[in-house]
């Protein structure tokens, strides 16, 4: 089955669409669901057009399209649980957030808080990704805790600050503190990143590029090789927070 | 008149022992209050519209009654589809209030100036808390004083009498001998000059200076480089065992620590500092706040919604997601269709990028005088000034509740008075 | 003229000595009389247990401290999210909600009357504030002494008559009910970062020792001829061995009153611990009520712990410290100068944790234990041992062994060593549930007399009606049904108005705060002694003009005025 569901043109395109109902499980038992834009509650109908092909005889068969400018639509994929769900431009904050199982593909950019809390299936990013991506939530002690996200481009700040399992991959550069608070969970930075890791407690992370404002707190251990062959310096902490995390760096420079 | 146990309503310390003495309806002399303080209080009429105003059509203004003004504040609010009602901080409790309730009624998202001062410290207890206490406390007790990012001198001028290194208490007589003084800050600011110890920050430094204190605070100074962001090694662990030392240590900071790089991962290394401090001796923290309450708008938000600030009724419950619900997020991406803003000047402070967006949407202003945000608006509500000519509940920056008290009638309504009415409006139309 | 009739009622009523007849209860103007007009709306219960309203004597639920724990917590908000409706506002949160969602839940559950356990005198006007938003129940709030430097320092001196001075006009000055102390003498040991442990140890700086405050407090509560007794929250609260302590103190306290008890101690579960360590940690339960049990001036209410995850908010400040560095997890403290502190840190009880199978053991046994059920009143310290919505769980346990053994088999399988609540038989009856939920509470709060847990003439009209037949049901076996009837009442009538039905919340609510305001007599205001207004000037750090809450702050007020005899 495959839902097609294509943007409407609309009077202010900035304010924010809520479509947590976008989710493969949900609308392969029908399309008259209801999502909010701003505080009006409205039909999918009255926001996308809809088109469904075929049928679907577990969520596994169900593949979700979203087209046109979808960057203002919030909670795509929210506990999505099976199926595929592709955005052929941006989408909007909270992508795939809570998700267990599944794959997410946005071809475009994806604003912040992408696959937050994220506890299992895939999530793809083609372009950038916002801050806080595979992140958690405020004043919660874990974030994303499984499954496997992607970003091709470059990530904002505070990528999977809080990330307690999984596997997170930016193939561009972070933003600054990435990994901040981690306690489990691998993280790869291909490109460059700031101040990686600070208070981190256990997990592992892997910046093949140069971090700036290194924090000193890390304890280095010695050198290791790289998933590309080359030689990366391996450090052990946060000491600051009797942390135990490994870290693993190509090139660093502290704020002296 | 003389006015005596009067409360100060300028910024978070809520000095309550000023004096003031008025001829008529004008105020002759204030004593007590520090230079801002005094300021705000011997000019009460400056700028104060009579009335209200609204746009003429043709890029003036014109007056107009407090019923249309009201009106015309709760159609637009009504009419739009993602409200922002914005502002709260130098305004009464009881208005904070009935803005809330009035942003759940309308579906709209409620924010104070909190989001450009101190949601970062606010964001940093939400992960590891808040060891703090009330201000006579650190003036009894305390033995080191830290102040960081923030110079009281010029932002707070009576802190340091009132609270810290000035002001004698139970258990230091001579205040000013027996207090030592810590200044962390990226330049020599004022208060740094008169301090026991000044550390100079290379700016953006801050977290890491956290992190090298924490681990020599715990015995694993080791790892620590010879400097960090522009700190000796030396120093710091100079630094570290005065505050291991002290009997009674209390930290404060401001918005040089709050908005610098990190924001509120700096205060959260700051309080993991202090909880780390607390295995050896008694520390506590508080954030320096700016208006006088801005901290009452936090904690009636919190009361009614679970949310210190930026909570987004759009959908009938309350949600909570700073970077995603704060003003100046949705400003700049150009989300809210409508704004009211009270008792605040975001024209003074907001990106331009924000102030553009305000200038293009119907937005309101509930404020006494006329200020650098009034040109962006298309209807200004005056009100009276809580403490001068309102009454009404404010909180300190450490949570204590104080009633500030009028001492003038220049007939103007109170906010809670024009709030309510605006609220009275749309709740005839949507009736819960 | 307002005029309900409540028809069919299968009433308990422990005060008025009912015990299950079917009667109609009428009333009028938000009074129970002896009958009302053929015009007065009618409500049938249908035979359905009908108890007076709800009293929960021992909660936290507003003021500096409880907002604390919201504002710390934005992830606790994600539970409990319910949409703005009708006249109901927005609620969020599960452990700390909303003042607005505290006051639903109760509703619901059929609560009419709080007691806010905690409230610091210098930030009463926050409490006061959050009273006026939690519309369905009258509050009141127990007003903190345990580090009060003018106290402390008249208790040095000798001065008795000061000491009851300066509670006459603190409690008068906030709008405060009745006297707590938290740990007395720790609060302000805190403030140099030690603590206290038990009731001998002196007070650094300050020359006096627990005991001799408490003894003071008691002194002074009866001479200010206080509705309620000293509240005490014991010292060295949550650690192995400290039932010692609590049986210590317990039995330093005289017997001075003929109309209640002298003592209310409160959350004694987390104060009837034996062991030396964590690892040889058990229940102390059985001393703890003997002691009780043999000394009617004591009254104590249980601090039930339930699995799960909760927040612990306590004026301890110095105990939450030691938490902290147990659990790791987020810390918030609050020092109040010259008078108190708190601490809260978030906490989750594990079934899976010998500790906490052994608290939540120790809790059911004190209930079980204290033979006389006006002597035992049903709470988990809210939020402390668990949110106040575990209630109903807490009572079907009591009346249902079946459920207390099916419940045990699950806790961690050590706990049959440690404690002894396998082998207590005892299953309480309608009647006794109704005295520790409500009819026992008023009775320790002295709050019987202006109309607070019965539904005598004359009475508030504070009615629960919940729909179980209880002649249909036998609790000891299907427990899950009184879990049910007492989570969500059919009707809850607050002051003669039915505040909700069937769960649903019908109205916005007015609620009232009753406060205690001591006459003293000339010569006993302490606000014109020049030491008192001294200390004021020099270590407060507000003004002493500014310290009183006004009267506005106070929507509704019940002030109860006493009579000091000196």
């Amino acid at each position: 089955m495959r839902i097609t569901l294509s943007m409407r043109e609309r009077k202010n395109p900035y304010i924010p669409v809520e479509a947590e109902k976008i989710v493969p499980s949900i609308l392969m038992k029908g399309t008259d669901v209801t999502v909010y834009e701003g505080n009006k509650e409205r039909r999918l109908a009255d926001l996308f057009e809809i088109t469904v092909e075929g049928e679907a005889a577990s969520v596994d068969e169900v593949e979700v399209v979203l087209r046109g400018d979808t960057s203002r639509v919030k909670r795509v994929g929210e506990y999505m649980d099976g199926g595929r769900i592709t955005v052929e431009g941006d989408i909007g904050m909270h992508c795939g957030n809570f998700m267990a199982a599944g794959t997410i593909e946005v071809r475009g950019n994806a604003a912040g808080w992408f696959a937050r809390e994220l506890r299992g299936g895939t999530v793809i990013c083609r372009g950038n990704a916002g801050h806080y991506c595979a992140s958690g939530y405020r004043g919660e002690k874990k974030g994303m805790r499984g499954g496997k996200v992607e970003v091709f481009g470059d990530a904002g700040d505070f990528a999977a600050e809080h990330l307690s399992g999984g596997e997170v991959v930016i193939h561009g550069d972070c933003g600054d503190m990435a990994g901040v608070e981690m306690r489990g969970g691998t993280l790869t930075i291909h490109g460059d990143c700031a101040r990686p890791c600070g208070n981190m407690t256990a997990g592992t992370c892997t910046v093949l590029g140069t971090v700036l404002g290194m924090i000193p707190t890390f304890e280095r251990t010695g050198e290791i090789v790289g998933p590309d062959g080359g030689t990366l310096t391996a450090f052990v902490g946060d000491i600051a927070n009797r942390g135990k995390g490994k870290l693993f760096i190509r090139n660093f420079q502290y704020l002296e | 008149m003389i006015y005596t146990d009067m409360v100060c309503p300028f910024c978070g310390c809520l000095c309550d022992d000023v004096v003031i003495e008025t001829e008529g309806d004008r105020v002759v002399r204030v004593d007590n209050a520090c230079t801002l303080g005094t300021h705000k209080l011997m000019t009460t009429r400056k700028d104060r519209l009579k009335g209200p105003i609204m746009r003429d059509g043709a890029g003036g203004w014109r007056d107009a009654s407090y019923e249309e003004a009201i009106e015309y504040a709760a159609g637009v609010l009504l009419d739009a589809d993602r409200p922002l009602l914005y502002g709260w901080s130098s305004t009464q409790g009881e208005a904070q209030g009935l803005g809330v309730s009035m942003a759940e009624l309308l579906g709209g998202v409620i924010d104070s100036t909190t989001s450009v001062c101190h949601g970062p410290s606010i964001l940093a207890i939400q992960e590891v808390g808040h060891p703090g206490c009330t201000l006579g406390q650190v003036k009894n007790r305390a033995d080191v004083i830290v102040y960081w990012g923030c110079n009281p001198t010029e932002a707070h001028p009576r802190h340091m009498s009132r609270y810290t290194t000035y002001a004698d208490g139970f258990f230091l007589q001579n205040s000013f001998r027996e207090r030592k003084l810590i200044v962390v800050d990226i330049r020599k600011t004022e208060t740094a000059s008169i301090a026991d110890e000044f550390v100079q920050i290379k700016p953006g430094g801050d977290y890491a200076v956290f992190s090298a204190l924490r681990a020599i605070v715990r015995g694993r100074g080791a790892v620590v480089p010879p400097t960090v962001a522009g700190v000796t090694k030396e120093q710091l662990e100079k630094i570290a065992e005065i505050c291991k030392s002290a009997k009674f240590g209390a930290f404060f900071f401001g918005v040089g620590l709050t908005m610098a790089p990190g924001r509120y991962k700096n205060v959260r290394n700051a309080i993991e500092l202090v909880d780390e401090l607390n295995r050896h001796t008694k520390w506590t923290l508080t954030p320096l706040r700016g208006h006088y309450n801005v901290y009452g708008s936090n904690e009636v938000f919190t009361w009614m919604t679970g949310y210190p600030y930026a909570v987004d009724f759009s959908r009938q419950i309350a949600f909570y997601n700073p970077g995603e619900t704060t003003s100046v997020d949705i400003l700049a991406r150009k989300e809210c269709d409508a704004c009211l803003i009270v008792a605040s000047d975001p024209g003074a402070h907001f990106p331009r990028k924000c102030l553009e967006h305000l200038a293009s949407i119907p937005t309101v202003l509930i404020d006494p005088a006329q200020t650098v945000t009034t040109p962006l608006c298309r209807c200004q509500i005056p009100t009276a000034v809580t403490g001068i000519d309102a009454s009404g509940t404010a909180y300190r920056m450490d949570g204590v509740p104080i009633h500030m008290k009028a001492f003038l009638d220049l007939g103007y309504p109170t906010d809670t008075e024009i709030v309510g009415r605006i609220f009275e409006k749309v709740k005839e139309v949507r009736h819960p | 003229m307002n005029e309900l009739l409540v028809k069919n009622a299968y009433v308990i009523d422990p005060i008025n000595r009912i015990n299950g007849e079917v009667m109609d209860i009428a009333i009028r103007d938000g009074r129970i009389v002896e009958d009302v007009g053929p015009k007065a709306t009618v409500i049938d219960a249908g035979g359905c247990l009908t108890l007076p309203g709800g009293v929960d004597s021992h909660t936290h639920v507003c003021g500096t401290k409880v907002n604390f724990g919201r504002y710390m917590s934005p992830e606790d908000m994600r539970a409990g999210r319910v949409a703005r409706r009708g006249v109901k506002h927005a609620t969020s949160g599960y452990s700390v909600p909303t003042t607005y969602a505290n006051s639903y839940r109760y509703a619901v559950m059929g609560y009419t009357t709080l007691l806010e356990g905690a409230m610091a005198p210098l930030e009463a006007r926050h409490t006061h504030e959050e009273f006026s938003a939690t519309p369905l129940q009258d509050m009141m709030a127990n007003t903190l002494f345990d580090g009060n430097w003018g106290i402390m320092n008249a208790i040095r001196d000798g001065d008795q008559e000061r000491v009851t001075e300066i509670v006459g006009w603190t409690l008068s000055a906030v709008k405060g009910f009745g006297i707590k102390l938290t740990n007395p003498g720790g609060t302000e040991a805190w403030g140099f970062g030690k603590n206290i442990t038990c009731i001998k140890d002196e007070v650094p700086n300050f020359g006096v020792t627990p005991i001799e405050i408490i003894l003071a407090m008691i002194r002074a509560c009866e001479t200010l001829r206080l509705p309620h007794s000293v509240h005490l929250h014991c010292n060295n609260l949550g650690n192995p061995g400290n039932y010692a302590c609590t049986v210590g103190t317990f039995n330093q306290v005289p017997d001075l009153n003929e109309k209640r008890q002298t003592l209310y101690a409160t959350h004694v579960q987390f104060h009837s611990y034996g062991g030396s360590d964590w690892k040889t940690f058990c229940s102390k339960a059985e001393p703890v009520a003997y002691t009780v049990n043999n000394r009617p001036q004591i009254v104590i209410d249980m601090g039930q712990v339930m699995f799960g995850k909760t927040t612990t908010m306590t004026a301890d400040g110095p105990m939450e410290f030691n938490l902290y560095r147990l659990h790791h997890d987020k810390w918030s403290n609050h020092d109040v100068e010259l008078e108190t502190g708190s601490g809260i840190i978030p906490v989750y009880y594990r079934r899976k944790n010998l500790v906490n199978s052994v608290m939540w053991a120790i809790g059911l046994e004190l209930a079980l234990l204290v033979k006389n059920p006006w002597q035992c009143m049903l709470t988990t310290d809210n939020p402390n041992g668990a949110p106040f919505v575990k209630y109903p769980e807490i009572i079907a346990l009591l009346m249902s062994k079946k459920y207390r053994d099916a419940e045990f088999a699950t806790v961690h399988p050590e706990t049959g060593s440690r404690v002894v609540l396998p082998a207590l038989d005892r299953e309480l009856d309608w009647n006794e549930i109704a005295v520790m939920t409500r009819a026992g509470q008023a009775k320790a709060l002295g709050i019987t007399g202006i109309g607070k847990g019965h539904l005598g003439l004359g009475a508030e009209a504070d009615i629960a009606i919940y729909p179980i037949r209880v002649g249909e049901v036998d609790p000891a076996q299907e427990y899950r049904k009184v879990i049910d009837a007492f989570s969500r009442t059919k009707y809850t009538i607050k002051r003669g108005r039915p505040v909700t039905r069937d769960g649903e919340v019908l109205v916005h609510g007015e609620n009232t705060t009753i406060w205690v305001d001591p006459k003293m007599g000339p010569g006993h205001d302490i606000s014109q002694d020049t030491e008192f207004v001294k200390m004021f000037d020099r270590y407060y750090s507000v003004r002493m003009s500014n310290y009183p809450v006004q009267d506005e702050y106070l929507k509704r007020s019940l002030r109860m005025e006493t009579e000091a005899v000196f």
